[in-house]
């Protein structure tokens, strides 16, 4: 394995709410090496965004991250202080953040914002930093005539691509992308996408991708991270996490990929996500899982899988017996077993 | 910019006109006949035709609006029934003394309230901020010669620590002129007024900056420009407040409208004169070209104020378009 530039520690966070805390996060753990690119998907609400912030030290006032470490070459951000922190922002770990329209500043020039972002670092003459991010729009495509223009003059597509030159403007070893393309149409995605990726293979960071884009991982991505209800329940890499998936949640999410042609149909996973401020007591995918037992009730195991995989379930050893009945749109319809025994912990009726 | 400037002229040139125009037709239809107060009725036609002569009111009223319109071009209000000196000279200082109470507050108001209301949002949920903004709202709501008597109650009779009102001692200078505005008595004078009209002014910007601010917070750009490692300060200058001073930008002319009449109030209550008490004077001693002129005046810094606000808010926002 190569040395790992990011390291996610047995992370804990929490929301203060009005009912309580929200366990937004709970035992993350991910290393990520030099150069890799590794996708987190999951459904909405499953905590990615959450992580990524948590990740830049740039978390809502409420969040307090309870226990766990955040290595950044080593050096763990949040015993380190705020300054430390600080530091490594944007000249260690850049962001691509989820909405690229309301990210850039509406009254000021996109020279300022990306040079703002190199001065906050380094002490940069005037010529220097404009023939960067003349070389950082170059990069990303876009005409490099229009440095000085204002983010309103700018297509969405174009926004976002001035974002990834924000991003890679003091060459990060680590970038991490939360949706990238969401706001965007499918043929400006792609284009994005396939620069971003030539991108990472030409200067040679790592990105975090998040997504809920089952698909758009497993094209662009080394290594698959799946998260349900703040936990990571199956990471690995990609041809493993897809063709031996370890976790029920994984097989849903791959049910529900439409795919063109192959005239299957796509099977969403019915229910909704557990609530975090009063998760059910053991598997939090329980209340959901076609495959749940009595002894889910209980909080499963991480167990390995294979060299660098791990699945979050007590039945993950068997999977390879219950996969084709997971292919099945009726094993979801029929949905959890047993669901008087097992606490959902969800809010019904909303 | 430059043919955004040129249709902001316009415009106030349009206002401007209308606004005279407005005037003079509105000043005419007051009841009574203007020669009354000078002369009385009870004397002979002859005389007080030969006063309407003189101030040319017996000529076609449309004549009369094109001969005032010409007179102001050259600066000329018309004479005073009551001195029968001419309006401007009594008008220049008054107009010299409403500048210097008036535009110092509404910049230490805006200053002080932009900035305030930014910190207020920035360390939001304290105690010290929660009874700021009672504070703020409660102020808001008092009634401006309300608050002006309170302050010269408190700190002119209790604590004899400002004169109670006036420009300058009284006697001091028999004839008003430019020196006295150099002397420390127009300061001492000066202070508890501008205090008061500060202290009015400043609640508007300094609650509208809060809760601005409050949504600015939570936007995405401020959010991006804390993972871009800039440090609190900038953050919260750089992005969170520079973009909350839209709608102050906005709102500043209503609110310069607003404060030019509280200055009126103001200045009465202060015996400060300005063109508001002057106004005031010659409503009291129907003496309509003073009143006009004084009038006129305060209409037409509203709309030079008005003027140099939308030129702000161009320059604070580049996405209005320049048309
Ligand atoms: N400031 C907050 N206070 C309380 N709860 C929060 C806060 N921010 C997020 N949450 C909750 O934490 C959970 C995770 O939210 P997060 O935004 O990380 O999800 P996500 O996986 O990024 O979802 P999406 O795909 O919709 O972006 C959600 O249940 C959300 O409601
Ligand atoms: S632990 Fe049980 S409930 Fe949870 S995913 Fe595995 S089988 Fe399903
Ligand atoms: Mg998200």
């Amino acid at each position: 394995m190569r040395t790992p530039v990011l390291e996610i520690d047995r992370l804990d966070l929490g929301y203060a709410t009005r009912a309580g805390t929200a366990a937004a996060l709970r035992d993350v753990s991910l290393s990520v090496a030099a150069g890799e690119s590794v996708g987190i998907v999951g459904e909405s609400g499953c905590g990615k965004s959450t992580l990524l912030k948590a990740v830049m030290g740039v978390m809502p006032p409420n969040a307090t991250i309870e226990t766990g470490a955040i290595r950044f070459m080593g050096t763990d951000l949040v015993t380190a202080g705020p300054e430390v922190w600080r530091r490594a922002r944007w000249s260690g770990i850049a962001m691509i953040a989820q909405s690229a329209l309301n990210a850039l500043n509406p009254v000021k020039r996109v020279s300022a914002q990306i040079a703002e972002a190199i001065r906050a670092h380094e002490d940069w003459p005037r010529d220097k930093l404009r023939a960067r991010i003349v070389e950082l729009f170059e990069m990303v495509g876009v005409d490099p005539a229009r440095i000085d223009d204002f983010p309103h003059q700018f297509s969405g597509g174009m926004r976002q691509r001035v974002l990834i030159a924000m991003a890679l403007a003091l060459r990060p070893p680590v970038l991490l992308a939360d949706e990238p393309t969401t706001a965007l149409d499918v043929i400006v995605q792609n284009q994005i996408f396939r620069r971003l990726d030539a991108l990472r293979k030409e200067l040679g960071f790592a990105m975090l991708l998040v997504t809920h884009d089952l698909g758009l991982v497993i094209e662009n991505c080394e290594r698959i991270v799946v998260m349900y209800g703040g936990m990571i329940v199956e990471a690995g890499p990609t041809a493993q996490v897809i063709g031996a998936s370890g976790h029920p949640y994984t097989l849903g999410l791959y049910n529900a990929l439409p795919r063109l042609g192959a005239g299957v149909e796509p099977i969403s996973i019915p229910g909704r996500p557990p609530d975090l401020v009063a998760p059910p007591p053991g598997c939090r995918f329980a209340g959901r899982c076609p495959f749940a037992q009595p002894r889910c009730t209980t909080a499963p195991p991480l167990n390995r899988l294979g060299a660098d995989h791990v699945a979050r379930c007590h039945r993950s050893d068997e999977m390879a017996v219950l996969r084709p009945d997971a292919r099945l749109a009726e094993t979801w319809e029929r949905g959890a077993p047993v669901p008087d025994t097992i606490d959902t912990g969800s809010i019904e009726g909303i | 910019m430059g043919r955004f400037v040129l249709r902001r002229l316009l415009h106030m040139a349009i206002t401007f006109f209308a606004m005279i125009t407005l005037m003079f037709f509105l000043f005419r239809m007051l009841p009574g006949d203007p020669t009354a107060t000078v002369i009385s009725p009870a004397l002979d036609a002859d005389a007080r035709a030969a006063m309407q002569a003189r101030f040319g009111l017996d000529r076609p009223l449309i004549e009369q609006y094109f001969v005032y319109l010409a007179s102001l071009a050259r600066l000329d209000f018309g004479l005073s029934f009551r001195t029968s000196r001419p309006v401007w000279e009594l008008i220049e200082l008054r107009l010299v003394n409403t500048l210097l109470l008036i535009l110092p507050s509404m910049i230490a108001a805006y200053v002080i309230g932009a900035i305030g209301g930014a910190l207020m949002a920035w360390y939001r949920g304290g105690r010290a901020e929660g009874s700021l903004v009672l504070a703020a709202t409660a102020l808001q709501s008092a009634p401006v010669f309300w608050l002006g008597m309170l302050a010269i109650l408190v700190f002119s009779i209790w604590l004899d620590w400002f004169p109670t009102g006036h420009i300058v001692t009284p006697g001091r200078f028999p004839e008003p002129s430019w020196r006295m505005y150099l002397t420390l008595d127009f300061l001492h004078h000066l202070a508890l007024p501008f205090l008061v009209n500060t202290l009015y002014n400043l609640c508007f910007p300094l609650l509208l900056m809060r809760s601005t601010m409050l949504s600015t917070i939570g936007e995405d750009y401020v959010e991006l420009a804390r993972m871009k490692g800039l440090r609190e300060r900038q953050v919260l200058y750089g992005h969170a407040m520079r973009n909350s001073l839209l709608p102050l930008a906005t709102t500043l002319p209503m609110i310069l409208g607003w404060s030019v009449a509280g200055s009126v109030v103001i200045e009465t209550v202060f015996s400060w004169p300005g063109l508001g008490l002057l106004m005031i004077e010659g409503i009291t001693r129907s003496d309509y070209p003073v009143v006009q002129g004084a009038f006129l005046l305060i209409a037409v810094l509203t709309i030079l104020g008005t003027f140099v606000a939308d030129l702000l808010y161009g320059l604070l926002d580049p996405r209005i378009v320049y048309r």
